[in-house]
């Protein structure tokens, strides 16, 4: 088993209007490659913010991040957005595909932002919609797909660029029970041929997918049992 | 009333947009109203005369042997001779009557206090013909023109009554001196007429049969039939058309012309001899008067406006953008109001009311920037020019700003007010979630507003261009002249009562008063203005040169003082220049310049050749060439020089008015006070003339290229810079809308530089498409303004490029802060609103 990300100490806090909002403090916390983590913890205990710092979306305020044996946690903002770029997929909550782009097109922004061949890059559009069975409506646009389609092309999206690791933030949370479960059966799959995940969730039922799952409670990693208690 | 309160609460509640969209308006409406104005005076305007629209002008084009003088009154071949026009106003009957008029130079003096201003010799059906009533007293009438030299009546302008008489009743009976003749007041014109010549306004009216009264030497042009010097206009009878009028007046003005005239023509060939005779009155709409302005105005003015009109159209589509911007964020305002039950045409109403609002803010707002055209304008006019016209608001102005506002208001308020009230808002409302996208349609409106923007600005940019290096052709002409430190002035004594004998006296005794004010280094004069737009011409006989009835042996002339060439810098290439000695009596001399050399083969030494250009003296040509010189400026400094020979004048009888110049080594501008101080110690009854500095002078000749370039170009940079705003709004809205799709692309790798470019691709795009639009439009801007380019193609490619990189600089500015903002999107926070 190989360390994928070890964090030590990360602290995060927001300042706003001179309130100081601890959202992190003191995380340690690792993946495994090919481990499934699921987060989860009570609305406002910091999950979103750690799935950011992860994704280099957000910088932590103190403490080491390393991602595949390489400290990240102060990259400057270019060689941030390299990183994200080639070792992180994105899932969210809110599907977040471009409107004004095709199903296919949203699936290959990510590889438009490295140097790939258009032929390769058709190629891997081609097998990430394969994967999450949405071939057929590459020529559409997202306003035509329902919620769990749109969600499948998301998932496409962040496979495509083949990342070391997808972060979901809640990938459930716009879709019905249905759409729901089919978006957490893919995300069992992707797990299954190897892909690392680690997603934010509240549900409890979705949380037993994973082969583990981290309580988050005031900034802090809690073990279970603790933060059932609390 | 509910709508408008409501509306100015709503503009009230976003006062950066109102502001922008205000400012926006005020520009371009201001811009339009002031050249909407000059426009309005000088070639819309009907006279305020009765019934305007049966006036009709009469000319006569053809050849025109003998003497023909015009003026601002019209066209040299828009001119009869005073035999011709009695026949014409005596034997026709198809007009409702005819009527001649003749503007002059005047020098009046009331109460012994000189000054000088515009007189007309007008017919007596002149006043009767327009239908004008007199504010006191009476008009000239037909029984003022009975006699010719008997009529010493005049009747006064209400302008000059106002500011020379204090407007007093008891005026009429008085008496004042018009050039020397004392004549008795007998009317006021009415306030708001200004002759029947636009540009001009003269303060005397005199009897036409006065004409010759004024003269110092015999007159002849009364019986001479080869004199052309007046400009008639008539009445249409009612119901009758021009074309039966052109009949009528031809049945009595062909067999004049073929039975009468043809005989007097000597020496002209068969072929001009044919179109002599061919010669017919042409009718044209006089509604507006009799005045050479309408040519000449008539292109600078269409351009201007068309100018001020696309910077119009590039405020509008701010105006637009803006209350697109607006209403996407009123979107769910409007949702709201609709689900409530309010009808579609109630809310269109509502926004249409605020738009409207906002226009005629605007049009307020614009009176301030007309007020500032039309004041720049006025200090960019010659004063003669500026007099002639008014630059106050005028309420045709003030109508047209109007009328302007509302119907932008309403037109470019109506897409962005449809588009915010359309019926699948809910649903979009609803929709909002999930994807990024929504108003592609209003996007895609957006960004063609702002590309047509960009075209339009790119021509404006083009064409100011064009025009600022024609100017600085202009002003890098060589006119082979030295006048930095020169003075000029006018007189004409023969105006105050001088004979020619005298006049001679007084104009050489003037020249030995300038020459001991102190700091002068030289005086010399001509009787012909330097770069004033004079020109003189007369048939000349050169030694070893053959004249035909159809050869070209006219020359362009002055006759000049001692040390002419020497005092205004100009080289003389062989023998010597014009002298003291070179008086009447002593051996006629001239100089001439190259082209004139040229033109009559004098060969590299024309010193010593003879030549002829007076009367009798012309065939006999004992007029010896004395002095060659360099081709100078004649009479404009974008003329190529013409030949040119330069007299004495102290060896011509006809000396009674007279250009002086003065040399000094001291400021000029001590010689504007000094001169008339002087001047005035030596003929008090004298006024001084058009004094100025060289430097000012050589100015007002080219004022029109000056005007021109400096008005375009900054309505252009303002369009610019309008199209920079609108460029601006929509990329920062495009920016503020996209900032969650900036997020996502973050997100997924997207760096700093990825997103700029993103910004600035829309840029590119924009000015790329909407530039290659401006620079075609450019094209055909350029070809129709050809007339107005001085040594300039319509498609010079240095102003192209110039304008192009100026056009790329400015929307890379405008698109710089956005770009910079999308970059500094925190994809977090652009992620979280969910
Ligand atoms: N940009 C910010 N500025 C200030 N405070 C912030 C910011 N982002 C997050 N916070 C605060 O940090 C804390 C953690 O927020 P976070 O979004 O990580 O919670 P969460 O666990 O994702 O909650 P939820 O389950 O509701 O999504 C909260 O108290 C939140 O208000
Ligand atoms: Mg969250």
């Amino acid at each position: 088993m190989t360390t994928l990300i070890r964090m030590e100490g990360i602290k995060k806090v927001f300042y706003t209007d001179e309130v100081e909002t601890h959202a992190l403090a003191d995380i340690h916390f690792s993946i495994n490659k090919g481990e499934y983590v699921a987060i989860s913890g009570p609305s406002g205990c910091g999950k979103t913010t750690l799935l950011s710092i992860l994704g280099l979306l957000d910088s932590p305020s103190a403490g080491t991040y390393e991602l595949a044996g390489h400290e990240v946690a102060n990259l400057g903002a270019a060689e941030r957005a390299q990183v994200r770029n080639k070792q992180i997929g994105f899932i969210f909550q809110a599907f977040n595909l471009i409107g004004d782009l095709t199903v296919a097109e949203n699936v290959e922004l990510p590889l438009t932002y490295r140097d790939m061949p258009v032929s390769e890059r058709k190629d891997r559009v081609a097998k990430a919609l394969e994967r999450v069975g949405m071939s057929h409506r590459a020529k559409h646009f997202p306003m035509q797909l329902s919620g769990g389609q749109q969600q499948r092309v998301a998932v496409a999206r962040a496979v495509a660029g083949d990342p070391a690791i997808l972060l979901a933030d809640e990938p459930t949370g716009n879709l019905d029970s249905k759409n729901g479960e089919a978006v957490m059966a893919l995300l069992q799959e992707l797990h299954a041929a190897g892909s690392t995940i680690c997603m934010v969730t509240h549900d409890h039922r979705y949380a037993q997918h994973a082969d583990r799952e981290v309580h988050l409670f005031d900034g802090k990693v809690v073990e279970p049992g603790i933060a059932a208690v609390a | 009333m509910h709508h408008v309160r409501l509306a100015f609460r709503t503009l009230l509640k976003t006062p950066f947009v109102s502001t922008v969209a205000i400012l926006s308006l005020a520009l371009g409406i201001g811009a339009n109203a002031a050249i909407y104005s000059m426009f309005d005076q000088l070639l819309l305007r009907p006279l305020p005369v009765h019934a305007p629209e049966e006036l009709v002008n009469l000319s006569a084009p053809g050849p025109m042997p003998g003497s023909t003088t015009c003026n601002q009154q019209g066209d040299c071949d828009e001119i009869f001779s005073y035999p011709m026009y009695r026949d014409l106003e005596r034997q026709q009957t198809a007009l409702a009557g005819i009527a001649a008029h003749r503007y002059f130079g005047a020098s009046i003096s009331i109460d012994n206090e000189p000054s000088v201003a515009e007189g007309v010799w007008v017919s007596g059906g002149y006043f009767p013909l327009l239908g004008v009533q007199p504010a006191l007293g009476r008009l000239l009438g037909p029984s003022d023109d009975e006699v010719i030299g008997a009529h010493d009546v005049v009747v006064i302008s209400n302008d000059l009554w106002r500011e020379r008489f204090g407007a007093r009743t008891d005026v009429v009976g008085r008496t004042m001196v018009v050039n020397g003749r004392t004549m008795e007041i007998i009317g006021v014109t009415p306030r708001e007429f200004k002759g029947a010549t636009v540009g001009s306004r003269p303060a005397v009216y005199v009897s036409l049969a006065m004409r010759g009264a004024f003269s110092t030497v015999p007159y002849t042009g009364f019986e001479n039939r080869r004199e052309y010097w007046v400009y008639a206009f008539g009445r249409l009878k009612p119901g009758s058309s021009m074309e039966q009028a052109a009949a009528g007046l031809n049945a009595v003005y062909r067999p004049i012309i073929e039975e009468v005239e043809a005989p007097l023509q000597e020496g002209m060939s068969d072929v001009t001899m044919a179109r002599f005779k061919a010669k017919q009155v042409v009718v044209e709409p006089g509604a507006r008067g009799q005045s050479s302005i309408h040519g000449e105005a008539e292109t600078p003015l269409l351009m201007l406006f068309s100018i001020t009109g696309v910077v119009l159209l590039i405020a509008c589509a701010n105006i637009a953008n803006l209350l697109l911007a607006r209403g996407a964020g009123r979107a769910t305002e409007m949702g709201v109001r609709l689900a409530l039950g309010a009808s579609r045409r109630q809310l269109l109403t509502q926004l249409l009311t605020e738009s409207v609002i906002l226009s005629l803010a605007g049009g307020l707002v614009s009176l301030l920037v007309a007020q500032w055209t039309l004041d720049g304008i006025s200090a960019l006019l010659p004063p003669e020019a500026a007099e002639s016209m008014s630059f106050g608001l005028q309420p045709s102005v003030l109508i047209f700003a109007g009328v302007t506002a509302i119907l932008t208001g309403l037109i470019f308020g109506l897409f962005p007010a449809l588009h915010s009230t359309r019926a699948d808002l809910i649903s979009a409302i609803r929709a909002g979630a999930g994807q990024i996208a929504g108003g592609r349609a209003a996007a895609r409106f957006r960004a063609a507003l702002v590309t047509a923007q960009i075209a339009l600005s790119m021509a404006l940019l083009v064409s100011a261009g064009l025009f600022l290096k024609s100017l600085n052709n202009v002003t890098r002409v060589d006119l082979g002249i030295a006048v930095d430190d020169v003075v000029t002035f006018s007189v004409t004594p023969s105006r105050v009562g001088y004979d020619t004998l005298r006049a001679g006296v007084l104009l050489r005794r003037i020249e030995e008063e300038l020459r001991a004010i102190p700091g002068v280094t030289g005086v010399t004069s001509s009787m012909v203005p330097l770069v004033a737009g004079s020109n003189w011409g007369t048939d000349v006989r050169v030694q070893g040169f053959e004249c035909g009835p159809d050869t070209d042996c006219n020359s362009r002339y002055t006759e000049v003082g001692p040390a002419y060439f020497s005092t205004l810098g100009m080289e003389l290439l062989q023998g010597r220049e014009i002298t003291d000695s070179d008086i009447a009596g002593a051996t006629p001399v001239a100089v001439v310049n190259e082209t004139f050399a040229r033109k009559f083969n004098l060969g590299p030494n024309p010193v010593g050749k003879f030549m002829g250009f007076r009367g009798a003296a012309r065939d006999s040509m004992t007029t010896l060439i004395v002095g060659y010189v360099r081709d100078v400026v004649y009479s404009s400094v974008k003329d190529t020089v013409p030949p040119v020979f330069y007299a004495p004048w102290r060896q011509n009888a006809r000396s009674n008015f007279m250009n002086f110049y003065v040399r000094t080594s001291l400021p000029p501008e001590q010689l504007l006070a000094s001169i008339p101080a002087m001047m005035k110690r030596l003929e008090p009854a004298m006024p001084v003339e058009d004094l100025k500095t060289m430097p000012q002078q050589i100015r007002e000749n080219v004022f029109l290229d000056r005007m021109i370039s400096i008005l375009s170009a900054a309505f252009a940079i303002l369009a610019t810079l309008l199209a920079a705003v609108g460029l601006y709004g929509v990329l920062a809205y495009s920016v503020a809308q996209r900032t969650r799709e900036i997020g996502v692309r973050m997100a997924l790798g997207a760096d700093g530089a990825r997103v700029r470019g993103l910004v600035l691709r829309q840029v590119g795009l924009m000015v790329l498409i909407g530039g290659s639009i401006g620079v075609a439009a450019a094209f055909a801007l350029g070809r129709a303004a050809q007339s107005l380019l001085y040594r300039l193609e319509g498609h010079d490619p240095a102003v192209f490029g110039s304008a192009v990189l100026f056009l790329t600089l400015i929307a890379l500015a405008a698109g710089f802060i956005p770009a910079l903002r999308a970059s500094k999107v925190d994809p977090m926070q652009a992620l979280r609103y969910d």
